[in-house]
């Protein structure tokens, strides 16, 4: 096989991982429907992007028009594009997360997705506009050259090294105290409310931990692919992760990546090798992965509401037998 | 000071295709418990219902009747077939919301290959142009002006006076009180599918006709703008719609005479967003869903 | 919409690659097949200019081939779809450039993917040709990158020599620019307010979002404005804006100066649809690159576009379309430099294209492969004069327009 499809796909599953890690946070274990997760993504690749840039006044970029352009050495990029998912995610998880009732909240997030786009796509000084911003220079590339094979396993394993990184701060997050109060929010709210817990708190925070990994699988994605424009980060792209997280089973990291493999990866490798086959009118294909991707919604969510890999159960030993405990229901 | 006058003119035809749209939208909401995501599809489904209908060389007002028997018994179907069993199943309202940006990626997707993204419009044209002072308006316009004016009284008066309206109104209240008093909370609410429906027919033949050049792209932007308007007024409440209809149809024409054209979309957003931060219950106050304004 | 990469290409190009095997044949041509990556928008909202690249290359490919290939080797073409997205288009890019070590060239790149996938296939040093008009590539330093369609700021030129120097109704003094929000539209704002303020013109910008419901209070600004030409490329909207123009306006059209993008099937249909064929015809003038659609290399050109039917059922439609005949004509020149330079090497060849297009003094005018190769073998030096006309790459290997501004 060779080594660039390889990577490309590995890279991609890497990044779909980071991705549905953070989603499930956010919606699995927490309850917030985060329509808007694929801005945060957005935020992360831009700001990576203006940080490693040149200024657009230099020959070789000035077709381009941005802020920034700082030329800042890696991994300062990656390390600001996971700072800006976060720092995005505080004014939108002000105005959305705090009295709104959840499918509300959901709808909120929706259209602030849809706005961010937009504002981006018209707003050309800041950062080009529809075009978006090309030739982002790529980790370490004076050092090894990109074309190479080397370079291709060197992003591998630093891709690698974030999945770690990421998969072991959410399975921190899942196990511990914090872990079980977002659980209990999520279960009854005003449950959780009684107990002294402030659930716009705990939401503020999951939402902005989940923005700056979010953040960070975005300057991975743009360093790679050496290009963002916001074609690439419309709201139908947050659907395809809640796919995956629906599918793999809500609440469990396992689940997560398990839903970002058969989802993002499996489903959309299928679609391309479909579209070289030239099977009928041109979006056909396209066409039908969307309607496929719908499917695995509702069939998951009405035959096996709990994913493939269901969240564990946490039960409390010496507490008194509650019997069923009503568990997480989406469905 | 002419283009004002004129953007205040244009403004009265978008908030009248914008009631339309989000009149039926919010009832669904307010009655039904359910934010059907798939709205502005079934809008834009409609839309080719009488496209295609129009090509066969049949009037558009006649194919805004067919679009809206369309919409009417599509939405009743979606409601049947997914949604009910999906609410009867005990999918909470976070769910629903899921399930129903599923139905609408899937209706998109459904309708791509047949409508292709190229845009298309109806043979019938806007008819002959009207000048009352600074204000430019077509035949057409007025009468989806007159249409939407008809049918937000017709709306006002099913809710207040008939026995169905405030059947609608006691589900909406209370769907279990409701049932237990002997309403048939079943056959109102497929009651409300198709009237909705309807609405949501009509509205996006009428946003297609409006806009003069349609496509498959626009069921989204159709379903955004109902969106700000139901929840701009406060989601659930038709009247609260109503207004919403007006704020945001006068806001785009307007800031796109005064400031920039680029930007009238973002603005009417801008104006969502503050009063979600300001007021997240919109508008109106929400004493109970379906409650009468004033 | 999303980012992967096309896996059937890799393996195809892998079969390919195992086929043609490594032996070397006499000169310097090698041999095995040649692959032409005809890298386009096939799926998404551009979905409509693939096909005609790709028809561009099936039908090259037999006008070659059946002249002894170049050295023998056959052109063969391949799909690698960008879904007309910038960011889409580097892994179908970078998919293509290392996967195929038999890559003669390249076709397609259009404005909506060009600035991200031409500095890859320039550093794999493989000619290109891009159907861009975008400023950016005005003045290149990417060596295997070739225009076939004039630069916007030329487009630009044209429409307000059109305004003020006819054809038809002209002069106009009063311009209205009315240009969408997106990544081609709005390169030629610039270029076409200097020149035409320039030559004593009045101009005003009126900038629209795309995709809009309606214009209306845009459109009243612009016949506020009382213009009495509209310059335009808003793709996809041009629709609603001219329609409701026209009923604004009483029913009257303002006369309207597209950009050579506007002549395009799917703008006519989207437009005539919504004024009405006459008001379209009688009020429409598109910056045209003056095709003659007749002589040699047409003719050649067509024969092998309908032969390329069986593989492609829907390439003979794609009679007339521009891009498809200087895409055709960028692979036979590609071939023949190959031939000229006895060479599979492109860094060699490359430089022998803008040769082959331009002529040097005392060149044979040749307009197929074939009358080329006989030419060369004759040991003359040739200039290609191919069906989509003259060509004549500038020191940035743009293609200079022959009906450029008077």
């Amino acid at each position: 096989m060779n080594t660039f499809y390889a990577t490309n796909l590995l890279v991609y599953a890497g990044v779909d991982i980071i991705a549905c890690i953070a989603l499930n946070l956010q919606f699995g274990v927490s309850g917030i429907t985060n329509f808007a997760f694929i801005v945060f993504q957005a935020a992360g690749a831009y700001a990576a992007s203006v940080l490693s840039m040149p200024p657009d006044s230099n020959p070789d970029y000035s077709f381009q028009l941005y802020v920034g352009g700082f030329q800042l050495p890696f991994p300062l990029p990656w390390i600001g594009g996971a700072l800006a998912g976060g720092l995005v995610a505080i004014p939108v998880g002000l105005v959305v997360l705090r009295k709104l009732r959840s499918d509300y909240q959901a709808i909120a997030l929706l259209v602030t997705s849809i706005i961010a786009n937009t504002v981006i796509t018209n707003a050309r000084p800041l950062l080009n506009g529809a075009a978006g911003l090309a030739l982002v220079p790529q980790p370490l590339q004076d050092q090894i050259d990109p074309r190479s094979d080397e370079y291709y396993y060197f992003y591998i394993a630093l891709t690698a090294v974030c999945v770690g990184l990421v998969w072991f701060v959410a399975a921190r997050i899942v196990n511990s105290p914090y872990g079980r109060t977002l659980r209990a929010m999520r279960e009854h709210e005003l449950a959780a409310t009684a107990l002294g817990k402030n659930p716009v708190e705990l939401k503020m925070t999951i939402f902005i931990v989940g923005g700056v990994i979010a953040g960070l699988s975005g300057a991975i994605l743009v360093d790679f692919i050496t290009a963002w424009a916001p074609s690439v980060w419309l709201y139908p792209e947050t659907i395809i992760l809640f796919a995956a997280i629906i599918v793999g089973g809500r609440g469990n990291n396992v689940g997560a990546i398990l839903g970002a493999l058969l989802v993002p990866v499996g489903l959309e490798e299928v679609t391309r090798q479909l579209i070289q086959m030239d099977i009928g009118p041109p979006n056909l294909i396209p066409a039908l992965e969307w309607i496929l991707i719908g499917l695995f919604i509702l069939g998951f969510l009405w035959f096996r509401p709990e994913g493939v890999r269901p969240e564990p159960r946490h039960v409390f030993r010496g507490g008194p037998d509650v019997g069923e405990v009503e568990h997480g229901r989406l469905a | 000071m002419a283009i004002y006058e004129a953007a205040f003119g244009f403004g009265l035809v978008s908030m009248s295709v914008i009631a339309l749209a989000a009149v039926g939208f919010t009832m669904q909401f307010g009655i039904t418990n359910m934010i059907n995501l798939a709205y502005g599809e079934v809008m834009i489904t409609s839309a080719y219902v009488a496209y295609y209908l129009d090509r066969a060389g049949i009037s558009i007002w006649l194919g805004m009747i067919a679009g809206g028997l369309f919409g009417a018994v599509f939405s009743f179907a979606l409601n049947r077939i997914v949604y009910a069993p999906f609410q009867r199943k005990g999918t909470s309202n976070l769910g629903m919301v899921i399930v129903s940006l599923a139905i609408s990626l899937m209706l998109a997707n459904a309708l791509l290959p047949i409508v292709t993204y190229n845009s298309v419009s109806y043979s019938e044209h806007t008819g002959s142009i009207v000048r009352l002072g600074g204000l430019v308006v077509t035949i057409n316009q007025m009468i989806i002006i007159g249409l939407a004016i008809v049918l937000m009284i017709g709306i006002h008066a099913l809710l207040r006076y008939t026995r169905l309206g405030k059947a609608m109104r006691a589900t909406a209240a209370n769907p279990t009180l409701a049932r237990n008093c002997g309403i048939p909370t079943q056959r109102v609410i497929d009651m409300v599918w198709l009237i909705t429906g309807g609405l949501c027919g009509v509205a996006g033949v009428v946003a297609a006709l409006n806009s003069d050049s349609f496509a498959i792209a626009s069921g989204a932007g159709f379903l955004i703008t109902a969106l700000a308007a139901a929840v701009l007024g406060g989601a659930g409440q038709p009247y609260g719609a109503m207004i919403g209809a007006v704020i945001i149809g006068l806001i785009t024409e307007l800031s796109a005479a005064t400031w920039s054209a680029e930007y009238k979309e973002v603005v009417a957003f801008g104006i969502l967003v503050l009063v979600m931060v300001l007021r997240p219950q919109g508008l109106l106050a929400r004493r109970g869903a379906l409650a009468a304004a004033g | 919409m999303r980012i992967r990469p096309t896996t059937l290409a890799a393996l195809a190009a892998l079969a390919l690659g195992a086929c043609g095997g490594s032996t070397p044949t006499g000169g310097g041509l090698g041999s095995g097949d040649l692959l032409v990556g005809v890298l386009a928008p096939f799926t998404g909202a551009d979905a409509g200019l693939g096909p005609a690249y790709y028809a561009a290359c099936l039908a090259a490919a037999p006008s070659i081939n059946s002249n002894g290939g170049v050295g023998g080797r056959q052109v063969k073409c391949q799909k690698f779809d960008t879904r007309g997205e910038p960011a889409d288009a580097v892994p179908a890019d970078s998919q293509m450039v290392a996967g195929n070590s038999n890559l003669m060239a390249v076709v397609g790149c259009t404005s909506d993917e060009a600035a991200t996938v031409a500095p890859i296939v320039d550093k794999a040093h493989i000619p290109m040709f891009c159907m861009t008009g975008q400023t950016e590539f005005n003045k290149t330093k990417l060596k295997y990158f070739h225009r076939l369609v004039p630069a916007d700021i030329y487009d630009a030129y044209a429409m307000v020599g059109w305004a003020l120097y006819g054809p038809s109704p002209a002069p106009f003094h009063k311009a209205a620019l009315v240009f969408g929000n997106d990544i081609g539209s709005q390169a030629f704002v610039e270029p076409a307010t200097n020149a035409f303020t320039k030559l004593g013109g009045q101009v005003k910008n009126f900038p629209i979002t795309l995709g809009a419901a309606s214009y209306r209070t845009e459109v009243a600004s612009v016949i506020a404005y009382q213009p009495d030409v509209i310059f335009t490329e808003a793709l996809g909207s041009a629709g609603t804006f001219l329609g409701e123009l026209k009923t604004q306006n009483g029913g009257k059209m303002i006369p309207f100066i597209g950009t050579s993008a506007t002549i395009d099937p799917t703008w006519f249909q989207q437009v005539s649809q919504a004024v009405g064929v006459s008001t379209l015809v009688s009020n429409y003038g598109g910056v045209d690159l003056g095709y003659d659609f007749s002589g040699p290399a047409y003719s050649e050109f067509i024969t092998n576009l309908n032969a390329a039917a069986s593989q492609f059922s829907d390439a003979p439609k794609y009679k007339q379309r521009g891009s498809t005949l200087h895409l055709y004509d960028g692979i036979i020149m590609t071939a023949l430099a190959m031939v000229a330079t006895n060479s599979k090497d492109p860094t060699v060849y490359n430089p022998k294209i803008k040769e082959i297009a331009n002529g040097t003094s005392g060149a044979t005018d040749v307009h197929t492969y074939k009358e080329g190769i006989d030419a060369l073998k004759a040991g003359k030096s040739i200039r290609f004069v191919g069906a989509g006309g003259q060509n004549n790459f500038d020191q940035y290997n743009r293609r200079n327009l022959k009906n450029s501004i008077g």
